[in-house]
């Protein structure tokens, strides 16, 4: 009864597995647009790619303190780290520096 | 007919087993089925010896111990389980079986003795190594129990506990450098364009 069981427990160990998924993603540029649900990031190249938020998404400023979603803004720089899920990039953490201010030419 | 329905069923699961084998071989990508989870966590519960279950922490919690464990297992266990200990990390999902959510009951409801077994001992056939013994880095029995208060705040684990683990990860050259980069262009630097379509990998 030794050797079926084995084989038993063998099988049950090999069978039925599914595929995990992959790595995580690093996103880096300047925040196109935001919403409560995803950031646009425009990046070096000069492509748009959409980052979702979510609930789990930790929001950091460039010195390392905690911060919150509505310190996001348009036109900060930002490095956001992500996890793909299907098509689709998740935030884990959103870093971000202040928007530079853009100098206005005297007349 | 007990032997007949017994053979069915191995032949059954066999069949399974081949065709998963034919299609995806042993890679260690997969996902362990249920069935196997299952196992896998009456074998993680038969593990650790009955004296060793009822075993009681010798170790007083206090801020001070939370810290050390909690940089501790920055450094010596976050590369699988995350700081977080989620588990979901590059070489967490890589692994077969997966590390275990430590947050959750499935961890959280081992009695402090096995949590600690299992950090001294390991187990078996998993990535699960054993940091007791002699001429290990890890430090004395002492910073397994410290680990242990560490790994029952796991669920509770704040923003800022998480961003200071993250600056005692073990780190590569190609890490730092990429770390530094991002730091670079958060000061202002200019952005370099991406080697790959915008992303990096870990």
């Amino acid at each position: 009864m030794k050797l079926p069981s084995i084989i038993l427990l063998l099988a049950v160990v090999i069978a039925l597995p599914v595929f995990a998924h992959g790595d995580k993603k690093h996103v880096i540029g300047t925040i196109d647009k935001v919403s409560p649900d995803s950031v646009i990031v425009k990046t070096a190249d000069g492509k748009s790619v959409e980052v979702k938020l979510a609930p789990t998404t930790v929001y950091v400023s460039k010195d390392g303190k905690p911060a919150k979603f509505t310190d996001v803004a348009v036109g900060q720089r930002v490095v956001i780290h992500a996890t793909p899920k299907g098509t689709e990039l998740i935030a884990d953490e959103v870093k971000f520096a202040a928007a530079v201010a853009t100098a206005t030419p005297a007349h | 007919m007990f032997l007949i329905l017994f053979l069915v069923i191995v032949l059954g699961l066999l069949a399974a087993a081949a065709v998963s084998v034919l299609h995806d071989g042993l890679s260690a990508r997969a996902t362990p089925s249920a069935l196997e989870t299952a196992i896998a966590r009456s074998a993680r519960k038969m593990a650790a010896p009955s004296t060793a279950r009822s075993a009681k922490n010798p170790v007083a919690d206090s801020l001070e111990v939370q810290r050390e464990a909690r940089l501790h297992f920055a450094d010596h266990c976050a590369t699988c389980h995350g700081n977080d200990g989620s588990g979901d990390t590059l070489i967490g999902h890589g692994l077969y079986p997966k590390p275990p959510d430590l947050r959750t009951s499935q961890t959280q409801k081992l009695s402090d003795g096995e949590i600690f077994w299992i950090i001294e001992n390991g187990v078996r056939l998993t990535g699960m190594p054993a940091f007791g013994g002699t001429g290990s880095e890890h430090g004395g029995s002492d910073d397994s129990w410290k680990l242990v208060h560490f790994i029952r705040h796991l669920p509770a684990l704040t923003v800022e506990e998480r961003l200071e683990m993250e600056k005692y990860n073990p780190k590569g050259p190609d890490d730092r450098e990429e770390e530094q980069e991002e730091n670079d262009f958060l000061n202002g630097a200019p952005a370099k364009p991406p080697s790959k379509p915008e992303m990096h990998h870990h």
